[in-house]
Parts: structure tokens; C-alpha cells; sequence
């Protein structure tokens, strides 16, 4: 056996099953769909995206897809076409199947290669594509097809304004920092010249000079990147809060005005380079957070562009394609093979295996008959079927989650971080201090100018630098130790309410277990060579989830299994398998259609004798009962949709003593609620898009690498290795940084305590004011470089 | 001695804001929107890749022209 890797796609697979060429004989290809794209590539010239693809692999190419006409329907293009001003056509799409630079390169250059498309813009951080073209020489459902021809898939979305505001925002904060660090760079040079001036004596007028050229830097960044300052001041203050912005804006204000008095004429130092660098520091925090916030508005169009957007409709035997809002009650929908339903309803005709897992989050298959109900957003996996419509969308299961999650995303609260709590005290303090040392002063020796720069000394070294980077600092540096444990902090702020959460709720299904079946015990006749060999041939040509269990189980027991030529092989919906092999008539899967309510059973039938009876359980990760058994100081709770029995027995094998089972997606979510009602500081850890209304309820979302793309996007935190020691790395990563924001916000103090006296009796020289600015952030900074050392 | 540190002052600052206001030019545009496909853009500036832009702006440019007329008539028949 050698292990060689496809051609186009870099994966890895045994030779023998590779799809080989005889012209060619170096390719190698792992199916039919990755040959095609190769082909195609080498054909169009665009071969050199495997010498850019590097070590990356890609995800084999889908099989074709068949309802493409759909985009060029007029209820599709009323939704989500747009018209620019040149008269050309528009639309935002999500590109599926991306993973790295290359593939960003190859589906913008044969997007541009086709006539028609003016337009093709792909962005690496979101996957979003805005695409405009002539609608004269080429339809929307070309151009997909044409980025499908090449292993991807896109999917439209609605742009939303709250997107398109939150990009310029960003882009805003972006020139206003950048604008900010141009400055502090600048001034930094002069301040060489300026500083060595005070050791080796400089004159008045190069002085003078430098001091022009610093204000000349500094009133940019002041009146122009610190706006946004002067504006949350401004509606602190309209809150009757007195907040970290205010603090910052009124030092440096008042700094920069002091400055401009020595500039002036006045005897002193100026400390334009101090106002610079307060707010480049503080607005490079507040960057950081605003980046988080643009990730929140993109998942929002992420979940939205993964919903059905129409349905078939039957009225009177004639099959129309409607836009969801206009289903009614009892119209009748039909459902094929692999779509989605879009809304709720009874089964008329036909009986089919449905996915629920992206509502009851459970991995075992549903069957429906007849009767049976469908619920929206479940996938139909084998037969067609028509239902009676029992709920329009805009009450239909989906749309009910999805607008759970849009709620409580738009108003997540904060839990208010220990710098930002402090700030208010710390400013009011302050800015009682200086106006009564002013007081004082002035009072005491009545010379008005000297009582304003010892206020205003006050002000300047009681910088608010080392308290606003005493947290960011920090959780960075927690943050980065994190990602080398591959789990993923979205936002450095989740640190702090991490470290103080009082809860920890685990979904079952794919969070405490694996999410995939595993083979517990065999019953039955031991099976012979031949037995062995047909079993293993049957599991072998399907992917249904119990017959690759059933696979791995063979793989891992015996040696020297070999796949025989079976005819006849056919898919028994919602039942299984059945074959045919020389006189021996096969059958795999289910015998009774009883739902299996703890299990899943699979039968080995061969000439209608049941020959074996496997039994198949979801697995619970490693170490599950030992790191959930260390988590201290913290409740933890299981949630799950699935019954009772399976929930008590999985609870206790992992040691959790409290537990919910029969969940609904939007009752987690509702549980979730009432433990924050009740004060409690929730983490929701979870998986799955029955998940996510609860993971966007909660404080802090976990979701597992594996789990589902929404509930990726929607989650805070984001466990790349799936594995459940991250909870405890969690845990105790977030514990240790946040002891050290404490730390740091102490350090901050203490400096303050110590030196706003000396500056209030009059004591600091300018020469010692800069330094010790500089000095107290060294501290903060230096301090947080502790974290990592264990 | 003064003269000649205010004049590299002067060159000095009105270069750098120069820079700093294409920079902003090129921010506002939307160049640096993806800072992941700004980062990986160096990868992909080969002569090829450099061809292919030139080629992509005449389509784009004989689309649009070709747009442009197409409108030009119809508004000449319309009055």
C-alpha cells in the first residue's frame, strides 16, 4: 500500500483507488470532480494555481448541481440583484471552499477570464464575493456555474446595511489610527533631538523649531483621530458618565493647549510627543475591538445566505417555484433529494430519511412517513416528498431561530471589564485633584500661571496610558498563548469574562461525544472470509454515516478485508442497503422500523438469515469524566435535545450532576437566558445549529472546530482540535491573564499614588514628567510578559 | 545653521503628509479592507498576473463603453 496525493485536491489516498490516466501517468486523482477541475485548469491556463496552492489542500469538488435556474428567477433577482449606476448588475455572493490565498486567486482570474463580468472581488477574511456584470452577455446562474465548474460553490446573500456600516467603520478607525501612528513616528525622531537637547543644551530657536514641527504633527491626531474621543466623552457625559474617553480627550486637550502656550512664548516644555502618544495607544486598543465587531455583522449574513430562499409548490399538479414569504397554510410543497425544507408541515405522499441534526443537533437519522412532521431547515436525504404546509415562514421553525440568534447577537451585552469600572472612579479622582491643586495654588501664592501648569502636571502624569493598556496588553498576550493551543479567542475582551464565568453549559452531541457512531458490540454468528469480505464491500459503496461506522469497526478488527463485485446494489431509503452477490441475495440496515430510541442497530441479512446485529453508540471524547471533574469553582451543566436515557447515561459517564435532556434549540437558548437572569455568567459550549440560539445567548459562545459553519461564526471562542482539554486550557489560560490585568490595573494605581502627590506639591520637572509616562506603561507592558512564564 | 534645519523640517513634513494622504487616499478606496489578501497580494504579482490586470481593465473598459453607447442611442431615440 503507498499513499500518494491528488492531483488537484492534495489529499492523501491509497494508490490503488486512485483515478489514473494512461497518457498521464504521473496524475493521480481521487475522483472524478477533482480530474474534471484539473482539466480544466491545465486547458484555460491556469495550472500555475498548484504551484501557488503549496501545501494547502482543497475539498474535492462537488458533483454537478442541477437547480441553478433558480438564479435567474425573478423572485431570486428581486432579493438579492442589484443595479449600479452604469446600468450593469450586482450581487454579493458567499464563496463555499476556500482555503487559502491561491483559491481567492483562481476564482477572481476565471471569473475575469469570462466575458461578460466587469467586476469579481473576493475577500480573503470573509469569503464574500461582490460580482458585477453585463446581464447582456452572461446570467447569474453562469457565472455560478462557472465557479462551480471549478470546486467551489456560492451561495447569494443580502447584503445588510448594518455590514456596509460596519466596513466603513472599520476603514474609518483604520485611517484614523494609521494617522495617529504616522504622527507618534514622526514626532518620536524630533523628540531625539528634543530630549538629547535637555543633556548636551540646544538652543532657543532649534528648539522653537522642533517644537513647530511637533505641533505641527500633533494637531492632526488631536483634532482629527482623537475625534472619536471627543465624541465618546461627549455622550458620556450626556449619560452623565465620566469615562475612560473623557479622561484620555482631557489630558490630552488640555496638554496639547498647555503646549501651545510654551509654544507661544511661554517658559517651559512642551509635551506635544505625550499627546500623540496617548491617543495612538489608546485608539490602537480601541481598533482591535472594532475589528471584532465587523466579524459580528458578517456571520448575521453568513446564517442567511445558508436558507432556502424558495420552494416548489403543487397546486392542482402543476409545480411552481414560489419565494418563501409567499407560502400559505396548507399549500402543498415538494421536497427533493437533498434540499432543505423551508418551512414546517405533515407528510402527504412518500416516506424518506430526513438530517435533523441541524435542529435536534442529534447525528442519528430520522425516518418520516407519512403523517410524520418536517421540520424547517431539516435536510431530506433519499426519496421525494410532498408535504402539507402547517406554518408560513415567518413562523416556521427556521426563521424562528434565525431571528433568535439576529436578536440576541445585535444586543450582546458586555460584561463591563475591570479597567472600564475603575476609569470612572479613577477620572473623577483625578480631575478633582487637579482643579484643587489648582485651587490651591493659586490661592497659596496667587500667580495663576504657575497654579495652571502644576494642574495641568497633575493631569499629564497621571496619563490614563497605563490603565487602558493594562488590560488589552494582558489579554493579548493570553490571547496569542491560547491560539498556540489552538483555541481561538475572536476578541481579546472575552479573556476577562471568560475568567469570571460562573457557568459552563456543554451540548452533548459532538461537544462532550465524538458526534460519530462507533460500533459497540456485535452479536450474532461469527462470520466467515466470504461474510466478512460482502459485509465489508456493502459499507464500502455507501456514506451513510452507520455504514462507514460499520466500515471503520471491519477496518480496525480484521485484516486483509477485499471489496468484491457486487450487483444490484441498492439504497433502501430511511432503511438501508440491499445487493446481490453471485446467488446471495444481501441485505444491511434496519429490520423493523421501530424508532431506535438509545441505539442504532444495523442487521447483516444474507438470504433472509440474520447473520450479525451490530450495535452503534456516539462515542464520548478522551479524558471527558477527568477534565470535566477538574473544572473547580464553576457549575457545569449538560444540555441536550436528546431523551432522558441517553442523557442520564452519558451525564454519568462524564461525572456531571446536572443535567437538561428533550431541548429544543430555542428552549437551550431560553435556559440559557434565565442563568443570566439569575446574575449567572454563562459559557455555552456547543457544536451544532441547534446550538447556536443558545450560543449567541450566551456570554461566551465555545464552539468545536468541527461543528457547523454558523455556529463557528456566531461563537466567541473556537476550538480548533475539538478536543475538551481546551475547556480546561480555557479555563486556566483566561484565569491566569485576567489575575494579571489585576495585577496591572494595581500597578497603575500604585504608580499614581505615588507620583500625582510630587506633582501635586509642585516637585516634577518635565524632564522627569516624559520619562515616568513612558515609564508606567513599560511596567504594564513588562508585567504582562510574566503571563506565559508558567 | 537654523535656516537650513527649517527647510529640511519643511521637505521633511511636506513629504511625509504626501505619503501619509495617498495612503488615505488608497485606505478610502478599499485597499486595505482584507488585510489577509493584502498581506498574501505580494504572491501574486507575476508578469502574468501583471498581463492579466492590463487585459481585465480593456474588457472592463470596451464593456462599458459598449454599454455606454448602446445607452446613448436609446436615449436619442427617446427625444
Amino acid at each position: 500500500m503507498s499513499i500518494v496525493k491528488c492531483t488537484h485536491c492534495h489529499l492523501e489516498f491509497d494508490e490503488k483507488v486512485m483515478i489514473k490516466e494512461p497518457q498521464n501517468p504521473e496524475l493521480n486523482f481521487c475522483c472524478n470532480g477533482c480530474q474534471g477541475v484539473y482539466h480544466l485548469l491545465k486547458d484555460d491556463g491556469l495550472d500555475s494555481f498548484y504551484d501557488k496552492l503549496g501545501n494547502n489542500t482543497l475539498t474535492p469538488p462537488l458533483q454537478a448541481h442541477d437547480d441553478l435556474d433558480r438564479f435567474d428567477l425573478e423572485t431570486f433577482e428581486k432579493r438579492y440583484v442589484k443595479i449600479t449606476e452604469d446600468g450593469f448588475k450586482k450581487v454579493d455572493l458567499i464563496i463555499e471552499g476556500i482555503h487559502c490565498a491561491a483559491c481567492i486567486w483562481l476564482n477572481e482570474k476565471i471569473l475575469h477570464k469570462t466575458d461578460g463580468i466587469i467586476e469579481a472581488n473576493i475577500n480573503f477574511t470573509n469569503y464574500k464575493a461582490k460580482i458585477i456584470w453585463d446581464d447582456e452577455q452572461i446570467k447569474l446562474s453562469e457565472i455560478i456555474a462557472k465557479i462551480q465548474s471549478i470546486g467551489y460553490n456560492a451561495y447569494p446573500y443580502d447584503q445588510t446595511k448594518s455590514e456596509e456600516k460596519a466596513t466603513k467603520n472599520k476603514r474609518d478607525y483604520f485611517i484614523k489610527m494609521m494617522v495617529a501612528v504616522f504622527a507618534s513616528v514622526n514626532i518620536m525622531m524630533l523628540g531625539v533631538a528634543k530630549y538629547s537637547g535637555f543633556f548636551s543644551g540646544i538652543d532657543d530657536d532649534i528648539l522653537n523649531l522642533v517644537h513647530i514641527g511637533e505641533f505641527i504633527l500633533t494637531t492632526p491626531v488631536l483634532f482629527y483621530s482623537g475625534i472619536i474621543f471627543f465624541r465618546g466623552a461627549y455622550y458620556g457625559l450626556k449619560n452623565r458618565i465620566i469615562n475612560m474617553d473623557f479622561l484620555v480627550i482631557a489630558g490630552a486637550s488640555l496638554t496639547y493647549i498647555y503646549s501651545l502656550y510654551i509654544l507661544f512664548g511661554g517658559d517651559g516644555h512642551s509635551y506635544f510627543d505625550s499627546v500623540t502618544m496617548i491617543i495612538t495607544f489608546v485608539l490602537v486598543g480601541k481598533y482591535l475591538e472594532v475589528l471584532g465587531k465587523k466579524g459580528a455583522a458578517d456571520t448575521l449574513d453568513k446564517i442567511k445566505s445558508q436558507l432556502p430562499t424558495e420552494a416548489t409548490i403543487v397546486s392542482d399538479g402543476v409545480k411552481k417555484i414560489v419565494s418563501l414569504e409567499e407560502i400559505k397554510l396548507d399549500d402543498i410543497i415538494e421536497i427533493k433529494v437533498g434540499e432543505k425544507a423551508s418551512v414546517d408541515g405533515i407528510i402527504i405522499s412518500g416516506a424518506s430519511s430526513f438530517d435533523e441534526s441541524s435542529i435536534s443537533g442529534e447525528s442519528v437519522l430520522v425516518t418520516k412517513n407519512i403523517d410524520d412532521k418536517i421540520i424547517s431547515g431539516t435536510i431530506n436525504l433519499d426519496s421525494v416528498i410532498r408535504y402539507k404546509v402547517t406554518s408560513d415562514y415567518e413562523h416556521s421553525t427556521l426563521n424562528n431561530i434565525v431571528n433568535i440568534i439576529e436578536d440576541s447577537l445585535a444586543s450582546k451585552s458586555d460584561i463591563e471589564n475591570t479597567a472600564n469600572e475603575l476609569s470612572k472612579y479613577f477620572s473623577i479622582t483625578i480631575l478633582t485633584i487637579a482643579v484643587l491643586s489648582f485651587l490651591g495654588w493659586y490661592v497659596y501664592n496667587a500667580e495663576f500661571e504657575n497654579a495652571l501648569i502644576i494642574s495641568i502636571s497633575v493631569i499629564v502624569i497621571a496619563c490614563p496610558c497605563a490603565l487602558a493598556l493594562a488590560t488589552p496588553i494582558a489579554s493579548l498576550i493570553g490571547i496569542s498563548w491560547l491560539a498556540k493551543k489552538g483555541i481561538l479567542f475572536k476578541e481579546a475582551k472575552y479573556i476577562e469574562t471568560f475568567a469570571k464565568a460562573t457557568t459552563l453549559i456543554l451540548d452533548k452531541t459532538g461537544t462532550i461525544t465524538k458526534g460519530k457512531l462507533k460500533v459497540l458490540s456485535v452479536e450474532g454468528e461469527v462470520l466467515g472470509e466470504e461474510e466478512l469480505n460482502i459485509l465489508y464491500s456493502l459499507v464500502d459503496s455507501s456514506t451513510h454515516p452507520v455504514s462507514c461506522a460499520v466500515r471503520k469497526y471491519l477496518e480496525n478488527n480484521y485484516k486483509n478485508l477485499k471489496t468484491l463485485e457486487l450487483e444490484d446494489i441498492k439504497q433502501i431509503p430511511a432503511v438501508g442497503m440491499s445487493a446481490k452477490f453471485k446467488e446471495l441475495k444481501i441485505f444491511g440496515g434496519k429490520v423493523d422500523n421501530k424508532k431506535e430510541y438509545e441505539r442504532t442497530i444495523y442487521h447483516f441479512i444474507v438470504n433472509d438469515k440474520n447473520i450479525a446485529t451490530f450495535e452503534l453508540e456516539d462515542e464520548i471524547k478522551e479524558g471527558a469524566y477527568e477534565i470535566i471533574s477538574s473544572l473547580q469553582n464553576i457549575k457545569v451543566i449538560m444540555c441536550t435535545g436528546d431523551n432522558e436515557k441517553v442523557a442520564s447515561k452519558v451525564a454519568k459517564a462524564v461525572g456531571i450532576k446536572d443535567y437538561k435532556a428533550n431541548m429544543n434549540p430555542i428552549q437551550k437558548a431560553q435556559f440559557v437566558d434565565e442563568l443570566k437572569q439569575n446574575g449567572e455568567i454563562v459559557i455555552m459550549a456547543g457544536d451544532g445549529i441547534n446550538d447556536a440560539p443558545a450560543l449567541s445567548t450566551a456570554d461566551i459562545a465555545m464552539a468545536m472546530g468541527n461543528g457547523a459553519d454558523i455556529a463557528i461564526a456566531i461563537s466567541d471562542v473556537v476550538v480548533l482540535n475539538n478536543s475538551l482539554d481546551a475547556i480546561r486550557d480555557s479555563f486556566r489560560i483566561s484565569k491566569r491573564t485576567y489575575s494579571f490585568i489585576k495585577q496591572n490595573l494595581a500597578i497603575s494605581l500604585v504608580y499614581n499614588i505615588v507620583t500625582i502627590p510630587l506633582a501635586v506639591a509642585g516637585f516634577v520637572i518635565p524632564l522627569v514628567a516624559a520619562l515616568s509616562m513612558s515609564l508606567s506603561s513599560l511596567l504594564v507592558v513588562g508585567n504582562s510578559l510574566r503571563i506565559k512564564k508558567d | 545653521m537654523t535656516e537650513t534645519l527649517t527647510m529640511m523640517l519643511v521637505v521633511g513634513l511636506v513629504l511625509s503628509f504626501t505619503i501619509l494622504g495617498i495612503f488615505i487616499w488608497g485606505a478610502k478606496q478599499g485597499q486595505f479592507d482584507d488585510g489577509e489578501k493584502m498581506m498574501s497580494g505580494l504572491l501574486f504579482d507575476s508578469q502574468e498576473d501583471l498581463n492579466d490586470a492590463i487585459e481585465k481593465e480593456k474588457k472592463v473598459k470596451s464593456i462599458k463603453e459598449m454599454k455606454s453607447r448602446k445607452n446613448k442611442t436609446k436615449e436619442d431615440k427617446n427625444s
